[in-house]
């Protein structure tokens, strides 16, 4: 086990290490001058060039240059929004709260209720039950996030005035303590089920697949035969096997449940890192840009281990192979 | 009295447009101590009555009429409540594909304790282990294998598991479905000796499904050929398999080498399993017997007796 996740974490530092190079050479290797692209506009003033080339050594030899990008990303130093004039860093933390509080009540939300779902169904195949939620995730599927998402908010929070239409928090109200938390959970609803209803059907579909096909293995026909209880034989041995490719799946879909919520945080005005990367993205501020990709990919890949550990723990044969 | 008595048997699969009739009036009855093998081609019905028998054919998909008597209970009319109590204790089975019959995310104790603990609620882990270890002696296999997982097992390894595993109560009947079939020759021959031992020191009943007339020959004293959902021919392995009456069985035989005699090629018998789903009114066979007559395509043979307890069902007789 500990030589397996070794080699995991080996092979995942040298993606992270790929991820760096990569975000250095970009800049570099792109048409035009990467002092330009680093100050995100076309002709900058003289100072603000002076300042690039003094702090990413740009008038020295490139391999100069990698290791002072290195020394600067290992110190957390992704430089300053041109924009704003603000630290990368001071600027992604305070919307990385908010993206962790969407993304990850959603993907726990969606994996909690698409397994839940997805068992009941390979339970109780064919039966209208399957039947009305494997088509629902059909259509769910088919739905553009954005738009089930203004389609929610003209329903709960334009006409049925249950819900709040926008932001993380009723700023004029001024909440504190307990009432905060109820207001930001309030804020959450809208948000968090868009995103729940959209990435949901996935793990449904890939639960109720491996439970029935779980269910079909020789193992179950060994244990029913031998007078194990129906009820036992599934929450025993199909449960723990049919669970092995949500584990995978959860892993595959890290990525686009933190930066998936983008377009889900611009349309209910969240906070959040997604909107801060497209409004980098529009903006052309090559710095956060930069500092988002960076922290992202080390993230993604720290998480991709810990699942590699999750999933080793789970099935021995790869954890003894 | 038989242990297990099969009287008219018809099992139907249930498909949307179209129902299959895998067994067809199957009547077959197995003496305490024998060793039967039932063998067929693919489709022939072997494992669906096998299934049946078992109690594991899926309620809502098919259809079963007909009676299977063991022990003097009508295991067609048992409840799901009435088989808990037979199986395994009564009626055990070794499964085929090997590598598929024990769940490769539990170790082996588990699952052999498990399997001991439906039947025994409340064991401890020391009468667990002592139950494990003799029947893992009845097989040679060594204690250590509890500790390991499947996958860290041999093909030969885990099916000499699944035999322990039936043994387990000492049940009166045990089905072995193609339980070597997945094995290379050399285990496969290994297991079956072992097999007959056992069965031999302790007087179990066997009904062997396989589709391999040399396991047949080696390990079964009676055998019975199905086709096509019917029982076309059963009797002493001794005599079927030296004289066979039904044209399906001269043709199963003469698709297996022999070492004996001129060397020849293998014939196969021309044409495919007729489509269950339609009415057959004559011989399941006809379509594919090189001695059909016009009555064999019009009337269903009946199973007649050539010897004590030697039937097949041709219109044409011994050939």
């Amino acid at each position: 086990m500990a030589r397996y996740l070794l080699k995991r974490f080996f092979l995942c530092m040298i993606a992270v290490m790929f991820s760096v190079f990569i975000n250095f050479a970009l800049v570099r290797l792109a048409p035009g001058d990467p002092i330009s692209i680093m100050a995100g506009i076309e002709k900058p003033n003289p100072l603000m060039i002076e300042a690039l080339t003094k702090k990413y050594g740009l008038d020295k030899p490139i391999i100069v240059q990698f290791g002072m990008y290195l020394q600067n990303v290992f110190r957390g130093d992704y430089g300053f929004s041109y924009r704003s004039n603000l630290p990368v860093t001071t600027l992604i933390s305070e919307r990385v709260g908010p993206t962790l509080l969407l993304s990850l009540t959603s993907l726990g939300l969606s994996i909690l209720l698409g397994c839940w779902l997805g068992l009941r169904a390979a339970r109780k195949k064919d039966t209208l039950f399957d039947r009305f939620f494997s088509n629902l995730a059909y259509v769910l599927d088919a739905m553009p996030n954005f738009w089930l998402g203004l389609m929610m908010m003209l329903l709960f929070a334009s006409t049925l005035k249950l819900l709040p239409t926008a932001g993380m928090i009723d700023v004029r109200a001024g909440y504190t303590g307990f009432q905060n938390i109820l207001d930001i959970l309030k804020h959450m609803i809208l948000p968090v089920s868009c995103t729940t209803f959209l990435m949901m059907p996935g793990y449904y579909r890939i639960m109720r697949a491996s439970a029935l096909q779980a269910m079909n293995e020789d193992y179950v026909t060994l244990f029913r035969a031998a007078g194990m209880p129906r009820k036992q034989v599934f929450r025993s041995y199909v449960l723990k096997n049919a669970v092995l490719p949500v584990v995978t799946m959860i892993g595959m879909s890290l990525a686009y449940s933190i930066m998936g919520v983008a377009l889900i945080e611009i349309v209910f005005a969240w906070p959040g890192m997604g909107r801060l990367l497209l409004d980098s993205i529009n903006k052309r501020d090559y710095a956060v840009l930069s500092g988002i990709y960076l922290i992202l990919s080390i993230s993604i890949t720290a998480a991709t281990v810990l699942l590699d550990a999750v999933y080793a723990w789970m099935d021995p044969r790869i954890r003894l192979s | 009295m038989a242990l297990l008595e099969i009287k008219n048997l018809d099992v139907r699969y249930i498909m949307k447009e179209r129902q299959v009739l895998a067994c067809d009036d199957v009547s077959l009855s197995v003496e305490e101590g024998d060793s039967i093998g039932i063998v067929g081609e693919s489709g022939s019905g072997k494992s669906t009555m096998a299934m049946c028998v078992l109690g594991l054919l899926p309620k809502d998909t098919t259809r079963t009429s007909g009676e299977i008597l063991f022990q003097g209970e009508d295991l067609v009319k048992l409840t799901e409540q009435g088989f808990a109590k037979l199986r395994w204790k009564s009626l055990s089975a070794v499964f085929q594909k090997s590598m598929n019959s024990l769940s490769p995310v539990h170790k082996v104790c588990k699952q052999m304790f498990d399997i001991y603990r439906v039947h025994t609620p409340g064991a401890d882990e020391n009468a667990c282990k002592a139950m494990a270890g003799a029947l893992l002696d009845k097989v040679n296999l060594p204690q250590s294998v509890l500790n390991l997982y499947p996958h860290q097992l041999s093909g030969g390894m885990i099916q000499r598991i699944s035999i322990a595993l039936c043994l387990m109560f000492d049940p009166a009947l045990i089905i072995l479905d193609e339980a070597t079939t997945a094995l290379d020759v050399v285990t496969e021959s290994q297991i079956l000796r072992e097999l007959t031992k056992l069965r031999e020191a302790s007087g179990i009943t066997c009904m062997m499904i396989t589709h391999n007339m040399a396991v047949v020959a080696g390990s079964c004293d009676k055998v019975a050929v199905m086709y096509a959902g019917r029982l076309v021919e059963t009797g002493m392995t001794a005599r079927v398999l030296t004289e066979p009456r039904h044209p399906y069985t001269q043709g199963l035989l003469a698709s297996f080498p022999t070492f004996e005699g001129k060397k020849q090629a293998l014939k196969g018998i021309p044409g495919s399993l007729p489509d269950l789903s339609g009415e057959i009114p004559g011989c399941v066979f006809a379509y594919r017997c090189p001695h059909a007559a016009e009555r064999c395509f019009n009337e269903k043979p009946v199973m007649t007796e050539h010897e004590p307890g030697w039937k097949s069902a041709c219109w044409l007789g011994p050939r």
